[in-house]
């Protein structure tokens, strides 16, 4: 059995969400390593993950209860199921980023650095769940004859789920080698910057996007925006203004 | 790098951005839309015939316009057992609307001499489908079980739930959608 197939079997829904967790406690092993040179409290920044995850998981399910609500009345012990699927996931994420700033606005945690912090954490996770749908065959490409296409859902196709490993994997090295030289939330938006770009490129062979106005693809809209606006983040702390401020703060140990 | 250098390259990457955006549309609608059969949500229900423990042969196109619940199980498998009342009970209530259940028993792998008992024990009255070939576990890719598809009047997957015991809230959502 070639390593794919292996991979896939090993790592079948619903044990594909392994490998989010399992990439989620490296890239707070990640997290934790760098965040010495931020002037970040870390057991605050993990009480506020503690609270952006008890958010996404009690907000996910009970916004998913509440859009289901004729449902849910029927069989309200349903709410504690374990079935993921009974889940608003962007709902759920919605709810994790306002708990997560209510926590920090409450903890006195500065938003740029923290985020800064947390960016290998966000990075490592999109290779998490680029490898959930790789194992799961979510996110499938478009049909190709392109040499290094693979057989999947009944047809030859881009292998969207591997260049979306690619290139969550090069977005982390380029976060992980990259010198901090520029103001604070600058790792964070480097990350969205290169994340939107890719998103925006490879959402280009995928086979299941969500079509709009004649056949554009929602979420390549989606990203360029989100990258026009980590570029103009970009922009302001690359200006020399910012730069100098980051280093009088890092040479102070603030 | 300058910012004038800087700001040049961020025009272009967005640029260069909003070409790939129109160059990559999808104006022949090639995104799945149900053309292909294949056992993954958005896709056509792949066909299959199998027998029932009496000996009647069922396709799935058979039910063609209706909504058809597809739950992939076996006998010793303890969320399949768990879950089996539950589908029974909304089989009950949604049959009228025109919603089907097959189930297929992934005879391949199970006790065929179980079957029928556990038919009494559960007072099952949808349709159970032996596969005794891996047939339709192979064509429905079958890797954990039990593997439920909901599957639209259209003969589209609207939802596939791997794993179990599926609660009611869950099983009645889907079925739900599928009716409409």
């Amino acid at each position: 059995m070639s390593i794919l197939p292996l991979f896939q079997n090993i790592f079948a829904p619903p044990r594909d969400l392994i490998l989010i967790i399992l990439a989620a406690w490296i890239g707070l092993t990640l997290s934790e390593r760098g965040a010495p040179g931020h002037p970040v409290n870390l057991d605050a920044l993990n009480n506020l993950l503690l609270a952006s995850l008890g958010g996404f998981l009690i907000g996910g399910r009970l916004l998913y209860a509440l859009e289901n609500f004729p449902t849910f009345s029927q069989s309200p012990g349903s709410i504690f199921s374990l079935n993921t699927a009974l889940f608003d996931q962007w709902g759920g994420l919605a709810i994790a980023v306002l708990a997560g700033l209510a926590y920090g606005r409450r903890a006195h945690l500065p938003l740029w650095d923290s985020l800064d912090v947390l960016t290998p954490l966000f990075a490592a996770l999109a290779i998490g769940i680029a490898l959930s749908h790789l194992a799961s065959g979510a996110a499938f490409g478009k049909e190709t004859n392109v040499p290094w296409a693979v057989e999947q859902w009944g047809a030859l196709r881009h292998p969207t789920q591997l260049y979306e490993t690619i290139a969550a994997l090069v977005t982390l090295a380029v976060i992980l080698i990259q010198k901090p030289a520029a103001g604070p939330g600058f790792e964070f938006l480097l990350f969205v910057a290169l994340s939107s770009a890719s998103r925006l490129v490879l959402e280009g062979f995928r086979g299941d996007s969500t079509l709009i106005l004649g056949g554009l693809r929602a979420a390549q809209i989606a990203a360029w925006f989100i990258l026009l606006g980590a570029l103009i983040g970009l922009d302001q702390r690359g200006s020399p203004g910012q730069a100098k401020g980051a280093r009088v703060r890092a040479r102070s140990g603030k | 790098m300058q910012p004038i250098l800087r700001r040049s390259l961020s025009g272009i990457i967005l640029l260069a951005g909003l070409a790939w955006i129109f160059a990559s549309a999808d104006q022949s609608n090639s995104a799945t839309a149900g053309r292909i059969p294949a056992p993954q949500k958005g896709f056509l229900a792949p066909d299959f015939r199998l027998a029932t423990p009496d000996g009647r042969s069922i396709a799935l196109t058979d039910y063609l316009g209706k909504g058809v619940l597809i739950n992939l199980w076996a006998t010793w498998c303890p969320p399949c057992r768990a879950e089996m009342p539950v589908i029974e009970k909304l089989y009950q209530a949604y049959q009228d609307q025109g919603l089907i259940v097959l189930a297929v028993n992934s005879t391949v792998q199970d006790d065929p001499t179980a079957i029928s008992p556990f038919i009494r024990q559960y007072g099952i009255t949808f349709p159970v489908l032996l596969d005794i070939n891996g047939e339709a576990s192979t064509l429905y890719e079958l890797r954990s079980l039990p593997t439920s598809f909901f599957i639209g009047r259209d003969g589209v997957i609207r939802e596939v739930v791997v794993g179990g015991p599926m609660s009611e809230a869950l099983l009645r959502t889907n079925i739900e959608e599928i009716l409409k």
